[in-house]
């Protein structure tokens, strides 16, 4: 690969300088979070499989630091850092460099090091205004660079967890479909188990075991476990406590004698998340997915609905965007409405931004409670290649 | 590069005493040359050939880099140091030695537990209880990154762990381990088991040839040769 020429650095600078002046306008706070962080940060975070594309490093203290993949999370950081309780609210942008391995290969649009322009926004109480502003200040920043062409995606998880919410079953299937959405493959794995047989999710535990633990009686399954051990020999190792362990086997045990999961539940959720369809579409076809169930997840519908309104508003083209259901299953902190904007000559595997909800991810990283936010991010060399293009 | 074959086998342990009994039975007289501590070696009967005596993990970077052109070593370590190894080498053959399985192994106390989607389930509710993800140790940090996100396990942390791995979760200083085995005994006597679908790697001696290096026409006829006496 060429190194970076000074034109190319120039080309960047400038498209920058029109970003971040859109970005200021808007009344978001420059800022310009660390380029190290610590590597401890990230993975608790987004967890062990971001190491595999991030430039970790030990300093001669022994410290393990990573190169920044991306700025969100330094972003996240800094406010906390600013306001203890992460309440306050603020709005900052940015524009820096990240890193990130490239497995299979680099080339112009997918380099090691490159450079993010964004923005977040924290604690603002009306999501679905925050959102609609997020997205139509990145777009107006894109056209601002002098892109002219380009394909907009959303897609909404806060529709799921509603539709999730709303559909019957035990509260800890709840949590394992949630947990396993992010992976297409799991997910119908574990939809179909829970549908046939959920006692398939005692595997290959030891039967006589489970068998003889009572969810109903939660108090002598201590007991029971206990006996277990001591008869097989098994010696407690390890940080994971005998009350752990106790809890998920009662947990276990529940789910063989559990009912499964109907089939018109099971096909409910599948159905949800084959949606493709327009984004003016998608609520009405939605809404006809869920209404045949009895299911009611209106109040997520309609925030669905309030937002795209919204956007239309503030002048964003929301007939030719697209909605789709699964839209989002890749990136794993989201929390609610996401989104992308494409470019038809670089195509979906190489986004030039993209965006949205992530009211968890400020408690990741250290503040007490969730808080909200919605953040976008541009790939600055990929806008310019596609401007170029 | 010099016209001469580079070949590269282990310099020291079992590895080395099993890979010059099967260049032995081959009729394939490997000796060093110069010193008797010295690095470098031949083959008797072949002028063409370079033998380069180096550590086991040496001899996966050495074909990854094309310093060699063959060399024998474990399929673990081909796997663990060369990330994009199907495009660096080419296994040629299994020498029938140095077997071990690269397993995850977790606490036998962990009744409720057999599966890594087991332990995928747990996760969260660890994090909850200890504020931290699983810690796993292993020095086979690329393989176990990649076993698990073929899984699609993703709440853990590695902790590179360079030796007594097995001993780490009874340390505390790890919840479970990835490591190598060859008859489970050093796992159970510090009260491991492997997970029903925990092995990674079935792994063993192989002779491996590198795309990295200059191969000429010479260079061929010399691994020609030496595949044929091996029987490869």
């Amino acid at each position: 690969m060429p190194a970076e020429t000074a034109r190319e650095f120039e080309a960047l600078e400038a498209q920058a300088r029109t970003l971040m002046t859109t970005f200021i306008k808007a009344g978001h706070e420059a800022v310009a979070p660390a380029i190290i962080q610590p590597a401890d940060i990230y993975l608790d975070v987004i967890g062990e499989s971001v190491r595999a594309r991030t430039y970790v490093f030990t300093d001669p203290d022994g410290d393990e630091l990573c190169l920044r993949p991306d700025l969100t999370v330094p972003t996240c950081r800094l406010h906390i850092e600013r306001h203890t309780a992460a309440e306050q609210k603020a709005k900052y942008c940015y524009n820096g460099a990240a890193f990130r391995f490239q497995p299979s290969g680099r080339d112009a649009t997918h380099p090691r090091e490159f450079r993010q322009a964004g923005i977040e926004s924290f604690g603002a109480a009306d999501h679905e205004k925050a959102d609609a502003a997020t997205l139509a200040l990145v777009i107006e920043a894109v056209k601002a660079a002098g892109l002219g062409n380009f394909k907009l995606r959303i897609g909404d998880l806060g529709l799921f967890r509603a539709l999730l919410a709303a559909a019957d079953m035990p509260e800890r299937w709840r949590k394992r479909l949630l947990h396993q959405f992010w992976r297409p493959e799991a997910f119908r794995t574990e939809l179909k188990r829970l549908t046939v047989a959920p006692a398939g999710l005692a595997g290959s535990l030891p039967g006589r075991l489970i068998a003889l633990i009572d969810p109903s009686k939660p108090q002598d399954a201590p007991r029971l476990l206990a006996k277990h051990m001591e008869e097989n020999g098994i010696d407690l190792v390890g940080a994971r406590t005998l009350a752990e362990i106790t809890e998920n086997l009662l947990v276990v045990a529940a789910d063989v004698r559990a009912e499964p999961l109907s089939a018109r539940t099971a096909q409910l959720l599948e159905n949800y998340v084959g949606v493709v369809a327009p984004a003016r579409a998608a609520g009405a076809r939605l809404k006809d997915v869920v209404r045949s169930e009895g299911v009611d997840i209106s109040a997520a519908l309609d925030a669905y609905h309030r937002r795209l309104h919204l956007l239309a508003e503030m002048g964003v083209d929301v007939v030719h965007a697209d909605f789709s259901a699964e839209f989002g299953r890749s990136l794993e902190y989201y929390t609610g409405f996401v989104f992308e904007i494409v470019s038809p000559e670089l195509g979906q595997g190489s986004p030039l931004a993209g965006g949205g909800r992530y009211d968890g991810l400020l408690k990741m990283c250290g503040a007490a409670s969730d808080q909200p936010a919605v953040g976008a991010a541009i790939h600055t060399e990929r806008l310019l290649a596609a401007k170029r293009l | 590069m010099t016209e001469r074959l580079q070949i590269a086998l282990p310099s020291k342990g079992r590895l080395m005493e099993q890979t010059s009994e099967l260049f032995a039975a081959a009729g394939l007289n490997v000796r060093k040359t110069g010193n008797e501590r010295g690095y470098r070696g031949e083959i008797e009967g072949f002028d063409n050939v370079d033998v380069l005596f180096v550590s086991a993990s040496e001899i996966a970077w050495y074909l990854k880099t094309g310093k060699a052109h063959l060399g024998v070593t474990g399929e673990d370590l081909v796997q663990e140091k060369i990330s994009d190894y199907a495009t660096r080498v080419v296994f040629l053959k299994k020498l029938g030695f140095g077997q071990a399985d690269v397993v995850v192994a977790v606490p036998r106390c962990w009744i409720d537990v057999e599966t890594l989607a087991d332990i995928d389930a747990i996760a969260g509710r660890f994090r909850e209880a200890h504020g931290r993800w699983f810690r796993v140790a292993t020095k086979y940090l690329n393989l176990t990154r990649r076993h698990f996100s073929e899984k699609g396990f993703s709440d853990y942390r590695i902790v590179e762990s360079l030796g007594a791995t097995e001993g780490t979760p009874a340390a505390g200083t790890a919840d479970f381990i990835v490591d190598i085995t060859t008859t489970g005994a050093t796992l159970a006597a510090n009260g491991l088991k492997i997970l029903a679908d925990g092995v990674i790697l079935k792994s063993q001696a192989n002779l491996v040839a590198s795309k990295a290096a200059t191969w000429t026409p010479r260079h061929r006829e010399a691994e020609n040769e030496l595949l044929r006496r091996l029987g490869a």
